[in-house]
């Protein structure tokens, strides 16, 4: 404000001396502030509107787009853009360009555009040379970028192996592992707390692993088995479980955004299972973690030794195309970039831990990366197809290699396919050679003779004059409707129709041909699908019994816009209009039987259609049905959701503040310069760059790789990670508590070949993951947060082992690994209900429909990358479990299981319950409360139904702490 | 308000209190002493806020989600969004434009946004349509109506209306997400879910934002979606668009009666109680004991604030319950005024369906807008009015409209209007806006915003400063960098405001 003032006060002051010293001063000053090239009309006419205007968004305060507009530095120098003005040129100026309004991308000020005489003292101003005498406050300068001082922060240094930390107790480390964790507990004059009881480690164990509970028999045998390597023969057992692969893929499942829809429309992604498979997979057979970094970026690029390993491989690259896209966006150079943004966003915090996405729009504020890297790394994906652009744009579903038998068979269905679409298209011209102009149907069909809805002529709403006919005596209804080949452009006729159902439906035009029709009709289609138009030429007979041509299959919605306008815009004949046909899919076949079958009301002077038109037609309906059947029972290729490689290289711009429309300087495709150890990768001018980057990524060399997977493995098994920010390792992340064990872990880890299982191993046999989640008061006050690991964390049961656990209580767990869970013929993703009681992790990840029970047990957000879920204890989780009938079900199924069991009483029915349900038996007062709970609800007459009692006894168990979380 | 900044050394315990800042987080952060992971784990919380301000006041300095003071006074305690979705036609009813009458058939060249979008060529020609209701003045202050809302008419004297805003997305898609997010793309918490962050709530038995009957298209859940924020500030939905108003989900029990479902509660209370005695103390059992009982408490209260039979008579058919056409949105109408009054802070309500051309979508067929003015203008007059009457009105801000308006001329050169996210009119009312008031205008034709333009930005941080937030203050940490509402952008329109 001080400033607006004392510009303001300046102005006043030219002004007050013109009046005050009379007529000469006074007309000197006006011709100087009338000369434009003098500083006194800048005061008086430019000073003023951008202190009014500018300086609240381009002046101290805020400095929007880096351009300041307070002083003559501020716009020479200019923002992000260049500079704002050129001198002497108005028209390079691209402040003049904004205050004209002319480009929508750039228009200010934003409020409303300045008057035209405003506009012209500028363009006056600039022409004369911009005279402007504002020396002072130079913009700031952007600081120079250091790469040293950037790889100063820890996660930039490549891990090195420490020294093993000497330690007191030489009795409690099993390995390095308890030596790192140890030696900061003695330094903080703490003990370790005991080790946990048998029965609690193995149902830590058998979930952190499978993400199951232990069967009854398992946890007996393992209380019972006092052989010293009982532990370590538990853990290889588990290792060795394919249920191993359900749940640390489900973990890698969060990391990856996995999803099986798209939010928009709820579009399914058919394809996605394949790469939860791949993952399952992958962390069962412990592929080592180099290699699925490189498969998911690179996968499609990648040498392989079978046909197994190159479908695999392929499969892994569907990573790249999880985003929750908008694909409706219309700019369509916008959605690529979006896509790009994404992609860099999710494998960078997925696999660096860098918020990389914050470098799209400026230089990040925190970390070192400069927009330049954002777009050397985008230049790569940039150059990778990821959609095919329409209205709606789409995905690529890619052929999946397959063997060469089924590559034969598949070939040869092709083939046939093909053989009988030539035929088909034969017959079609064949039908239209003979150039009848009689219809192969009855000439008159009434609307209600018509299979589908039909929409007449006459119920169409029409905008200009429309003539109604009925001269030519074919039609459908009363007659059609033509726009007497006048007001080309100006007329249209809209077909609105009533449909009964959501669904496909095949959408015909009828209309009566003739040789002063027009040729180039355009039938506009609004769907679901989108808006497409169709050209018809109206002067070949309709094919569809002589009234119809189809117009395509489209989607339509109950309540969504589905109706088709007729235009005449630049038609070369009269337009006709007669009616508008929509036909089920399912009814097609139907539709296809010869309409004269069919009652038809037939006017006296209508022709009929001469027999070889009509054994002509009949072959081809013949033909088509053929067809029909030939697609619904052959073979289907199997596809893949995946990128292609266009291989024709465009060079990538800096964006601008992020905006596609607003182009800097080209960068070379590359890599973030502070992870970049060793020489910069050539990379190939016929490809993307992929194979590099995925070669970076993977490397050694690259320092954050190996220690954000480490820290993510020990965040899954302790509850919280080494470095409790596991997608952020950048300066705004959290520091590692125990640096040298993640440097440790990170060095071992690539040295033991990537190996998961290994990683895995370490960490569960060491005795600090073997601790009690009790400790001494003194470690609760001295390390509250558990920052030392000074115990084991009480952990949760995350939603899917919640649901996995109770199913697999009451018997109804499916325990079948893999395929497609989604109900055949699902087209959207809306109100889609689960009843399946397969693992949760096979549940599909609708991104519209999260099942209520992982919606209210914090089940990861699958638009973005979870590293660490939110653990909330609100009043909507207490409401499932109490109310939800899916769990009232199972205790109900589990409390049969209970009740088929012979039992001398119902007390070691309750021992039973316990056993199954928490993994232990109940302790005295606990069965002293089931003992009464039972016989205070006999007592009221309960006792009856005693399934019902020992639902409600089990229902209760479920919702008890110790089922819930796992010590 | 405070925000913590951790130092670089983890371990030495080290909080840096930064005074006047916005609330701000580490989505993945932790506090030493009491870490914000273990406060949201160990807060019972109904819907998650009141718990988390009933803790000690260091604790609450030390936690944004439990800070839930305003940044200013505020002018307005609660929020209701009557959303019409698919984009009603701001030319056929209140932003009157005569030309288009004068005009009607003429073809003219329009920057049409989509062309735009799509083909990057401007001035396409276009024919005019002229608005298929009339216009008349009303009220004291004269504002200009058409027929298609004869009942909201009755009330522009309460009305502010902002006639010149503008959006971005031209699709259903991209537009709805930046109407409730600020994006068109990007994955990012929901207004609602912003103002919850912002300020709690004062109910603790109900959640802080509701949304009723949303739809499941365009954006779906994220248009009431935390995103990134904890999932506390989540909307929850009741029902959803195109089906009949129902009630909060698990609420009831469809098996047990009350004394027998007490009598199972009370067991596994004193189970939880046996297990949490056998350990230390641990806060976060405790917690889950007293979720229990808060929602045992919700289930008897909360289907009661959604009975809208306990209305009156006269209430009820004031908002048209029982005439067919206005009887859903009605519903949803009372439930909301129901809803804020129980303390409830946000409460959106969703006229659309979850296709992919929702409600007011008329690319063809504009006649079609009457029934859906019919639909929603009873129960929106009546809304006004009841709040009005209940003195609610002051303090509860009301906000209408759609993810953009419609041009001014034939789509396709057919019935109806295509989207027109460059200029088109929304109106607020209440809490602390000026009423009988219209700001901002249009081109002559209707097409684009041209004086006193209003930025959807723009809108979000006017009401986020009637609520008594700044949009510039109003910040969340997360993936390394504070994320606004408002982006970057956004500037409070003082003039709106009284």
């Amino acid at each position: 404000m001080l400033r607006l003032d004392m510009h303001l006060s300046r102005g006043v002051v030219v002004l007050a001396l013109g009046l005050a010293t009379g007529l000469g001063f006074s007309r000197l000053a006006e011709a100087q502030v009338a000369d434009p090239a003098t500083v006194d009309f800048f005061e008086a006419k430019i000073r003023p509107v951008l202190v009014q205007h500018c300086y609240e968004c381009h002046g101290p305060e805020e400095t929007n787009g880096g351009l300041r507009l307070d002083s003559r530095p501020g716009w020479e120098q200019g923002g992000d853009s260049g500079p704002a003005l050129v001198a002497g040129k108005p028209d390079e100026s691209l402040l003049l360009a904004a205050l004209r309004y002319d480009d929508p991308e750039l228009q200010m000020p934003p409020d409303g555009k300045l008057s035209a005489a405003i506009i012209a003292d500028f363009e006056r101003w600039v022409a004369a040379g911009a005279a402007d005498p504002r020396d002072a406050n130079p913009a700031p300068r952007k600081p120079v970028w250091d790469l040293a001082a950037a790889r100063q922060h820890w996660s930039y240094q490549l891990p090195k192996r420490p020294d093993l930390p000497p330690v007191v107790d030489q009795t409690w480390p099993t390995g390095p592992i308890d030596r790192f964790v140890l030696s900061r507990l003695e330094g903080s004059q703490l003990r370790p707390a005991a080790e946990a009881e048998r029965e609690v480690l193995i149902r830590r164990l058998t979930f952190d692993l499978t993400g199951l509970p232990p069967t009854a028999e398992e946890l007996a045998a393992f209380v019972r088995d006092e052989s010293p390597d009982a532990y370590e023969r538990l853990v290889e057992r588990l290792l060795a479980s394919p249920h191993f692969g359900e749940r640390w893929g489900r973990h890698w499942l969060d990391v990856a955004r996995y999803a099986e829809s798209l939010t928009l429309r709820g579009f399914i992604l058919g394809d996605a299972w394949r790469y939860r498979d791949y993952v399952v997979e992958a962390f069962n057979q412990d592929r080592s973690f180099d290699r699925i970094v490189r498969e998911h970026i690179a996968g499609d690029l990648l040498p392989a030794d079978d046909l197994h390993e190159r479908q695999r491989q392929m499969i892994a690259t569907t990573f790249l195309m999880l985003g929750n896209t908008n694909l409706e966006e219309q700019d369509k150079a916008q959605l690529q970039m979006d896509v790009v943004d994404e992609q860099l966003e999710v494998l960078g915090r997925a696999f660096l831990a860098q918020t990389i996405g914050c470098a799209r729009c400026h230089d990040h504020k925190f970390d070192p990366i400069p927009t330049r890297d954002y777009y050397a790394l985008a230049g790569i994906l940039k150059n990778v197809q990821a959609l095919e652009h329409a209205n709606v744009s789409k995905w690529l579903e890619m052929p999946l290699p397959l063997p060469a038998a089924e590559e034969e068979r598949l070939q040869a269905h092709e083939q046939a396919v093909a053989n009988l679409e030539a035929k088909i298209k034969a017959q079609k011209a064949r039908l239209t050679a003979q150039k009848q102009p009689t219809p192969t149907g009855p000439a008159v069909v009434a609307v209600d003779q018509l299979p589908g809805i039909v929409v007449d002529d006459t119920q169409a709403k029409k905008v200009g004059e429309w003539q109604l006919s009925q001269f030519t005596k074919s039609f459908v209804g009363d007659g059609y409707a033509h726009d007497q080949n006048q007001d080309k452009g100006r007329k249209t006729i809209t077909f609105l129709p009533e449909l009964p159902a959501a669904g496909k439906y095949e959408v015909r035009l009828a209309y009566t041909p003739g040789t002063n029709r027009a040729t180039n009709v355009p039938v506009t289609v609004f769907s679901a699908d989108g808006e497409f138009t169709v050209n018809v030429n109206q002067q070949l007979p309709p094919p569809l019994d002589g009234h119809f041509v189809t117009l395509g299959q489209y989607r339509f919605e109950l309540n969504g816009q589905g109706f088709v306008i007729v235009g005449n815009d630049a038609t070369d004949g009269h337009v006709i209009a007669d009616a508008v046909q929509f036909i089920p899919v399912e009814q097609l076949a139907q539709a296809a039987k010869p309409a004269a079958e069919k009652p038809a009301k037939t006017y006296a002077n209508a022709k009929t259609a001469d027999d070889a038109s009509e054994r002509a037609a009949e072959e081809l309906k013949q033909l088509e049905a053929t067809m029909k059947q030939l697609v619904a029972k052959g073979p289907k290729r199997p596809t893949v959701i995946s990128v292609r490689e266009h291989g024709k290289l465009t060079e990538t711009n800096v964006h601008i503040r992020g905006s596609v429309h607003n182009l800097g300087p080209v960068v070379p495709r590359g890599f973030l310069q502070v992870a970049q150890y060793g020489p910069a990768p050539e990379l190939p001018a016929d490809q993307s760059g992929r194979i590099e980057l995925a070669d970076w990524l993977a490397a050694p060399q690259n320092p954050l790789t190996a220690r954000v997977f480490v820290n993510r493995a020990w965040h899954w098994l302790f509850g919280a990670g080494l470095v409790r920010t596991p997608d952020n390792f950048g300066t705004t992340g959290e520091s590692p508590s125990h640096p040298e064990l993640l440097d440790y872990l990170a060095v071992e880890f690539m040295e033991h070949d990537w190996s998961i299982k290994w990683l895995v191993r370490e960490l569960v046999l060491s005795r600090s993951y073997r601790q009690s989640t009790a400790a001494s008061a003194a470690t609760n006050s001295a390390d509250p947060d558990n920052r030392l690991f000074s115990r084991a964390e009480r952990r949760r049961l995350e939603a899917e082992c919640l649901r996995d656990a109770i199913l697999a209580c009451s018997g109804q767990l499916r325990r079948e690994m893999g395929g497609p869970t989604i109900r055949p013929g699902t087209s959207s993703d809306y109100g889609y209900q689960t009843t399946d009681t397969r693992r949760s992790v096979y549940v599909p990840v609708l991104r519209n429909s999260i099942p209520e029970l992982f919606e209210a047990f914090d089940f990861a957000d699958p638009s973005v990358v979870t590293g660490s879920r939110n653990t909330s204890t609100v009043a909507p989780q207490a409401l499932y479990i109490m109310n939800h009938p899916f769990v009232r079900e199972q205790a109900r199924e589990t409390a049969r299981g209970l009740l088929a069991r012979s039992c001398a009483d119902e007390r070691e029915r309750v021992e039973q319950a316990f056993e199954l349900i928490l993994g232990r038996p109940p302790r005295a007062a606990e069965q002293q409360l089931c003992q009464d709970f039972l016989a205070a609800a006999a007592a009221e007459g309960n006792a009856q139904n005693r399934e019902e009692l020992w639902t409600q006894l089990v229902h209760a168990l479920f919702g008890s702490v110790d089922f819930r979380y796992v010590e | 308000m405070t925000r913590t900044v951790r130092t670089p050394d983890e371990t030495s315990s080290k909080i840096n209190e930064i005074p006047d800042m916005a609330p701000s987080s580490e989505h993945e952060a932790s506090l030493p002493g009491i870490s914000r992971r273990a406060m949201l784990r160990n807060s019972a919380c109904g819907f998650g806020y009141l718990a988390l301000a009933g803790l000690t006041a260091s604790a609450r300095g030390a936690n944004p989600a439990a800070a839930p003071v305003p940044h200013f006074p505020p002018r307005a305690k609660r929020a209701i969004f009557l959303f019409m979705q698919g984009g009603p036609s701001h030319v056929d009813s209140f932003d009157y434009k005569p030309i288009l009458d004068q005009e009607d058939g003429k073809m003219m060249p329009f920057d049409d946004a989509r062309i735009l979008a799509n083909t990057g060529m401007r001035a396409s020609s276009h024919r005019i349509m002229k608005p298929l209701w009339p216009f008349a003045q009303h009220g004291d202050c004269g504002r200009w109506v058409s027929e298609l809302f004869p009942q909201m008419a009755q009330h522009v004297d309460d009305l502010c209306f902002v006639h010149s805003l503008h959006t971005e997305g031209v699709a259903h898609g991209p537009a709805t997400l930046f109407l409730h997010c600020g994006s068109t793309n990007f994955i990012r918490p929901s207004m609602g879910s912003w103002i919850v962050y912002g300020l709690g709530t004062e109910n603790e038995n109900l959640p802080g934002f509701v949304s009723l009957g949303p739809s499941a298209g365009n954006g779906g859940p994220r248009n009431y979606g935390n995103a990134f924020l904890p999932s506390i500030y989540q909307g929850t939905a009741v029902g959803k668009a195109g089906e009949p108003a129902s009630t909060f989900r698990n609420v009831t029990n469809g098996t047990l009666d009350v004394a027998t479902q007490r009598r199972q509660l009370d067991f596994l209370q004193a189970l939880n109680r046996e297990q949490v005695k056998a350990r230390a103390e641990d806060s976060e059992l405790e917690a889950v004991i007293n979720s229990y009982e808060l929602a045992w408490r919700m289930q008897m209260n909360a289907p009661d604030v959604l009975d809208v039979s306990r209305e009156s008579a006269e209430t009820q058919q004031a908002y048209g319950l029982g005439d067919k056409a206005t009887d859903d949105f009605g519903r949803k109408c009372l439930m909301a005024r129901r809803l804020v009054e129980s303390g409830v802070r946000y409460v959106q309500v969703t006229y659309g369906d979850s296709s992919a051309n929702p409600a007011w979508d008329q690319h063809s067929n504009l006649p079609k807008h009457a029934d859906h003015a019919r639909a929603v203008d009873r129960p929106v007059a009546a809304l006004l009015a009841d709040l009005k009457q209940r003195g609610l009105l002051e303090d509860t801000l009301v906000w209408w409209g759609g993810e953009f308006g419609r041009t001014p001329y034939a789509q396709s050169n057919g019935t109806g209007r295509d989207h027109n996210p460059s200029g088109f009119t929304m109106w607020l009312a209440g809490g602390g806006v000026k009423p009988g008031f219209a700001y901002g205008a249009t081109d002559e034709f209707g097409h684009t915003a041209v004086e006193n333009k209003v930025h959807m930005h723009d809108l979000h941080a006017t009401m986020l400063h009637l609520l008594g937030l700044d949009h510039l203050r109003l910040t969340y940490r997360y993936a390394g960098r504070d994320f606004r509402l408002t982006d970057v952008h956004g500037r409070v329109i003082h003039d709106l405001l009284v």
